[in-house]
């Protein structure tokens, strides 16, 4: 059920074109009669008012071969066979297997229209990485018992402890993970808070302190309390509802994290408590933790600071993720928030994004087995990342035994990013989604963004209960650990 | 606490084209409105220079992919696609980003980063089959990266003894064998191609620079190479020891290549070049199948170093053209061999390098996860120089022209970027996984985690039909 503040509206690109998946292409043959023109539903072809000639076709406005069906078909409606049609080789420049350029592109849909998208030759809910979720698919029962969409809830409980603090419920399993400030663009951090209060769930401040311009979000913003400890005070603990033990990131587990001096500026210096222009380091780990115990100590700080808020421990995924998490509910936390190796980041090593630690698949289902066998899994409220990056991705990890996720890429596509991975060097994002140079950080406005969010929210949030009544389930709580609805495409056979 | 490390990196741009991932090309509807030029913060986008009516050809060297240009172009006049040299490159064990990176690391020597997450496959053949470990709360400090703590990537090469044996006093009987330290598991092979007297010479000042070896064959040891013999490998066979006394005599080790006949002369073999030196002897044996066998053999002899070559793409060699033949990949060969070596209790006695197929800087860490305790590395060294190398229809291995001009001085420091980018990154890893020394990095399967057990334990259990 999503909250009263939800309000869909479409809110296009910021851009002219599109990145264009086929490619028309118009032969000599063409003698300019405009019949394709006429026919085009989608605007491919356009001969404006008075011209002797029909425009170079709109290739991104082009439905592809799914087209060739019907009956007002520009290659079969041109009376000199002068058009064709084929895949558009700029559509190979993006995209990734992880990230294919169809996800991309149903991702900037659900964006725009709040809703996934209605072409039918987009295969945007699974990537090609060849692995994890790539492979796993949801086995939907012939005959399940009929509920109402109206009667589903995916609304979760972020305290399961019952000890006395803040009830905390989000109305989406999914809220925004930490991007810290100086590695965003203001209009990003605020319109990811604003989000998050319009959707009634959070985001998270990263590691860079927490600016007063978030003031009116507090109630869906985690605040970050990383190795570095830079814009931790009193008051900002005080401020929130949620507070994150940030130990690692799945992009870069174990390594610290090292903000360069140019990148120091007056502000961001001011919101860190440090002095302009220096380095400054986020060792790895913490150095006042180096057991449980540790932790321990740390989070009773917290909770004896804040009475009411929750705490989140967010680690990465070693092989002994199982028995940190088990650690950390032992310790006090509410969430065991694990982030998997393939996550995303601002900047870390590639060496780093590609070895190091294990991807979330395999993580959320050892955490999961290790907590219940320990009993201790109805009392913590386990949140997957790293590698979740569509309303599949999200049920599928649920079904492995997550009870909710955070995404932070699925977020930036919305606000049309590429995945160029430019995000830190010279001038920063050329896109304006994580730059803070005065000419790109202007690209688009809070208004914008929030929209686009909101949309994408929600178009997830409609697969999410689709998903659910395919199961006939009321709640998305059903569905946790229900391995035994997901296939395998190898071993299931 | 050892001396610490460290290898100097200078950016050493090379005057060149190499290889670019993208093409754009400007459509004959673009209206010179230069539009382009004012949303590419890369500067690949602008005005002819005679003619400033006139947009010149867009330079793809610049592009970092942000589509600006594309989805911004009124006319949609712009178009891109993915570079034909890129794809053409592109092989089945070097993949076209590998050429990238290490051409990008030749030039500045750092480590490469990047924004947003890994963009690959999920997993992959071989050493892409594996990650390794990290660690989370619980375990000893790991603050090596940033210089605070010490990190040490130094090997040594030798022979080791199994135990110590005392007299009945209870007096050391046991000789310690010679053994050579050096600070970086990596050596450098034998090229692979004839090379110019100034890439030569470079070759053999970058290793001397960063305090690592370069196996030679020894007809190619000119005179005036003296002053590096501590840091030349000389490779001979057996028969050219006293030949070639003269290079071994400044020797810290000597490469010899494998016979089948060279096992039980090995004691003679090592009794003959230590009266020319004290130089420690490398026994170079291709990875053929059966492999396992022969190291072990050779461990029983007396064997010091032993170097095992897979092919250029790291699989096992197919000795006898066998049809059908399906080689073992360099990841399986090394675990085989190490896990024999332990089940037989000499693991400990020898040094394994591992050659072959070794393109990046994580080869060299997982290699010695998987049970090497150092590598030997060929062609990134020539990539770092604008090599290219086509996989098929056959091996080919390009120098770029015009090399034998490059002063030796900017060879050299090319090749040492690579090395400082690739010091780094294993410092990196090791500092993740919490391993303060290299050595202890050796069979450490416990810090890596391996798809195949990994995706059975997991998914196999969860969805297989029983």
């Amino acid at each position: 059920m999503k909250p009263s503040t939800v309000k869909i509206k479409k809110m296009p690109s910021r851009f002219k074109h599109q990145v264009p998946k086929y490619k028309i292409t118009r032969s000599s043959d063409c003698i300019n009669c405009g019949t394709c023109a006429k026919t085009c539903p989608y605007g491919v072809h356009e001969r404006p008012e008075g011209h002797n000639r029909v425009n170079p076709p709109i290739d991104y406005k082009c439905i592809g071969f799914d087209c060739e069906s019907k009956e007002f078909c520009c290659l079969a409606q041109c009376p000199r066979k002068a058009l064709s049609l084929s895949l558009n080789p700029m559509y190979e420049a993006l995209g990734d297997p992880r990230w294919t350029a169809d996800m991309i592109t149903g991702t900037w849909i659900m964006a725009e229209t709040g809703y996934p998208p209605e072409r039918t030759d987009l295969d945007y809910n699974v990537g090609n990485s060849g692995g994890g979720f790539d492979k796993l698919r949801f086995k939907f029962p012939a005959n399940p018992p009929k509920v109402d969409k109206s009667e589903i809830s995916t609304a979760i409980e972020l305290n399961r402890r019952n000890d006395g603090r803040a009830p905390v419920v989000i109305s989406t399993p999914v809220y925004g993970g930490g991007m810290s400030f100086g590695s965003v663009s203001l209009s990003t951090m605020v319109s990811k808070a604003h989000n998050a209060a319009i959707w009634n769930t959070f985001t998270c401040t990263g590691e860079g302190g927490f600016p007063d311009i978030l003031k009116p979000y507090d109630d869906h913003v985690i605040t970050q309390v990383a190795t570095g400890l830079f814009g931790v005070r009193e008051e900002t603990i005080q401020r929130v509802k949620i507070i994150e033990f940030k130990y690692a990131q799945g992009a870069k587990p174990g390594l610290g994290g090292h903000l360069l001096g140019e990148k120091n500026t007056e502000g961001v210096a001011k919101m860190r408590e440090a002095v302009k222009g220096t380095s400054l380091f986020s060792p790895f780990p913490f150095h006042s933790v180096y057991s449980i115990e540790d932790h321990k100590k740390h989070i009773d700080w917290i909770k004896q600071m804040n009475p009411i808020a929750l705490v989140s421990v967010k680690v990465s995924t070693p092989n002994d993720v199982d028995m940190v998490a088990v650690g950390s509910y032992y310790a006090g936390a509410h969430i065991i928030h694990i982030d998997g190796g393939y996550g995303g980041t601002g900047a870390a090593p590639d060496i780093a994004k590609k070895n190091i630690a294990m991807p979330i698949e395999y993580a959320i289902v050892k955490v999961h087995n290790f907590l219940k066998a320990e009993g201790a899994r109805d009392a913590v409220t386990l949140i997957a990342s790293g590698g979740i990056r569509t309303a599949h991705d999200l049920a599928k990890a649920i079904c492995l035994g997550a009870d909710g996720a955070v995404i932070g890429t699925a977020e930036m596509v919305s606000l049309e990013c590429v995945r160029c991975g430019n995000c830190e060097s010279g001038r920063g994002c050329a896109r304006g989604i994580a730059s803070t140079d005065s000419e790109l950080a202007d690209l688009f406005t809070e208004e914008w963004a929030t929209q686009r969010l909101t949309n994408m929210y929600n178009a997830w949030n409609y697969q999410l209960v689709e998903i659910l009544q395919k199961f006939g389930m009321k709640s998305v709580k059903e569905l946790v650990g229900r391995t035994d609805l997901l296939e395998h495409i190898d071993y299931s056979k | 606490m050892p001396k610490k490390y460290h290898i100097h990196p200078k950016v050493t741009p090379l005057e060149m084209e190499y290889l670019y991932k993208f093409k754009i090309t400007r459509g004959e509807n673009c209206i010179n409105c230069g539009r382009c030029t004012k949303v590419c913060i890369y500067e690949a986008h602008k005005r002819r220079k005679g003619d400033r009516r006139k947009m010149a050809d867009p330079n793809t060297a610049v592009c970092r992919n942000c589509f600006r240009c594309i989805q911004e172009c009124p006319r949609g006049a712009l178009e891109k696609s993915l570079h034909q040299d890129y794809v053409n490159i592109s092989g089945s064990h070097w993949k076209a980003d590998m050429f990238l990176t290490l051409w990008k690391q030749a030039e500045d020597g750092k480590v490469p980063v990047t924004g947003a997450g890994y963009r690959g496959p999920f997993t992959g053949a071989g050493f892409d089959s594996m990650w390794t470990d990290m660690s989370e709360i619980v375990r000893p400090t790991r603050d090596g990266i940033h210089g605070r703590e010490y990190i040490n990537t130094g090997v040594e090469l030798g022979r080791k003894h199994n135990h110590l044996a005392f007299d009945a006093e209870g007096r050391l009987l046991t000789q310690p064998h010679t053994t050579v330290d050096i600070p970086i598991p990596v050596i450098f092979d034998i090229p692979p191609v004839q090379l110019n007297p100034n890439v030569m010479l470079a070759l053999i000042k970058a290793a001397s620079e960063i305090s690592t070896c370069v196996i030679l064959p020894a007809a190619d040891i000119k005179p005036e190479f003296k002053t590096y013999s501590a840091n030349i490998i000389p490779f001979i066979t057996e028969g050219e020891i006293d030949k070639y006394a003269d290079i071994l005599k400044d020797s810290r080790l000597v490469a010899i290549d494998y016979t089948d006949a060279l096992t039980d002369k090995l004691a003679a073999i090592k009794e003959r070049i230590k009266n020319i030196s004290n130089a420690v002897t490398i026994i170079r044996v291709p990875a053929i199948s059966g492999i396992e066998g022969t190291v072990s053999k050779l461990v029983n002899s007396g064997a010091e170093v032993i170097q095992i070559v897979a092919d250029y793409r790291g699989l096992e060699i197919n000795k006898d053209k066998e049809a059908n033949f399906k080689p073992r990949l360099m990841k399986d060969i090394i675990r085989s061999i190490h896990l024999k070596l332990v089940e037989e209790r000499i693991r400990d006695e020898i040094t394994l390098i591992f050659s072959g197929g070794i393109a990046m800087a994580e080869h060299v860490p997982k290699l010695m996860l998987c049970g090497g305790d150092l590598t030997a590395i060929d062609i990134p060294l020539f990539i770092a120089l604008g090599a290219r190398l086509y996989e098929e229809p056959e091996k080919l291995l390009l120098l770029p022209d015009g090399l034998e001009k490059l002063s030796v001085d900017i060879i050299t420091q090319r090749m040492v970027n690579l090395m400082g980018a690739w010091h780094s990154q294993i410092l990196e890893m090791m500092g993740a996984m919490g391993i303060r020394e290299a050595r202890r990095l050796r069979g450490e399967t416990g810090r890596a985690i391996f798809f195949e057990e990994i995706d059975e334990e997991t998914f196999g259990k969860l969805f297989k039909q029983q």
